[in-house]
């Protein structure tokens, strides 16, 4: 063995960490269906909004709520399935999505449900476990982009509690917008990009 | 340091695909067959050779299930491979000028 050959070996090692990595990129499917979820019931509530039904917007997330875990659940056991390679940063992101996911449930429909605390607080709480969301796949995927929008998330959260009902509801839009959609389908071409090399 | 002083490499190890195969599997929990025939860019019948002997030296661990009606195997690191990869590496370490240092 020379200097050479052990520089060739490290580099195998290194090339081989890296095409795994690639070959298991975030698909980022998931992100843009609740992407696509969150939209519907958002102008379902704009929709029941104008027609003053304001008693069935709470069927409205449920129903969103339920669609969306269902279609998680099923993709994920289809994906877990047929899938060629299970690495621990897919497990860990598994663990991340899954946590925030019951988090969402929590602070958007059982505490308020219960009376835990006004309505006009779950925008709030959302933005803040959106925020724990990003920040933390940030660190597994190591993705700048995402830190930056965990904090974005985060601030939006502090500056929904003190703004009204209108505001809040426009600011949340627009952080759902930027800090979503926009990533959701920056993952996806992310994916395809990795998967083509 | 002398030649004599190098450390002696992992003769299990010390092959491309076999080295390859333990990198790929150091990151996964679980990997198939053809995932690991397309990350290593080899052939069925020298993947196979290069497996089994992994397996002989008790470095990587096999389970065979079924995906639907087709086969599925699949391929996991053992305890065993992981350290030996870990002191692969640090034996690597003692042919580089920085470590000699």
């Amino acid at each position: 063995m020379t200097e050479h050959d052990a520089k060739e070996d490290l580099q195998i090692i290194k090339a081989m960490l890296e095409k795994t990595r690639k070959s298991t990129a975030e698909s980022g499917t998931l992100f843009i269906v609740w992407g696509v979820l969150i939209s519907l019931a958002l102008v379902g509530n704009y929709i029941l909004g104008s027609l003053k039904l304001y008693k069935w917007e709470w069927l409205n997330w449920i129903a969103m709520t339920v669609i969306g875990w269902a279609v998680t659940v099923i993709y994920s056991i289809r994906r877990g399935r047929s899938e060629k390679v299970t690495t621990y940063v897919q497990i860990a992101a598994r663990h991340v999505y899954f946590s925030c996911g019951v988090g969402f449930l929590l602070v958007g429909l059982v505490f308020p449900a219960i009376g835990a605390y006004s309505y006009e607080a779950i925008s709030v709480l959302i933005a803040a476990v959106t925020g724990i969301l990003f920040f933390a796949l940030a660190g597994i995927f190591d993705w700048p982009l995402f830190r930056g929008l965990g904090l974005l998330w985060w601030l939006g959260a502090v500056g929904m509690s003190f703004t009204g009902e209108g505001l809040r509801t426009l600011i949340y839009a627009g952080l759902f917008v930027a800090g979503f959609l926009i990533p959701a389908f920056l993952i996806r071409a992310k994916f395809r990009k990795d998967q083509s090399c | 340091m002398s030649p004599d002083k190098f450390e002696p490499l992992d003769p299990v190890i010390h092959a491309q695909v076999r080295l390859a195969v333990l990198s790929i599997l150091v990151s996964a929990k679980k990997a198939d067959f053809n995932f690991l025939k397309n990350l290593t860019e080899t052939t069925d019948g020298n993947l196979s050779t290069h497996l089994a002997k992994l397996e002989e030296a008790g470095y990587i661990a096999v389970k065979k299930t079924f995906l639907g009606k087709k086969p599925l195997t699949t391929y996991s690191i053992t305890e065993r491979g992981r350290t030996a990869l870990a002191h692969y590496v640090k034996s690597l370490e003692g042919y580089l000028p920085k470590a000699k240092e």
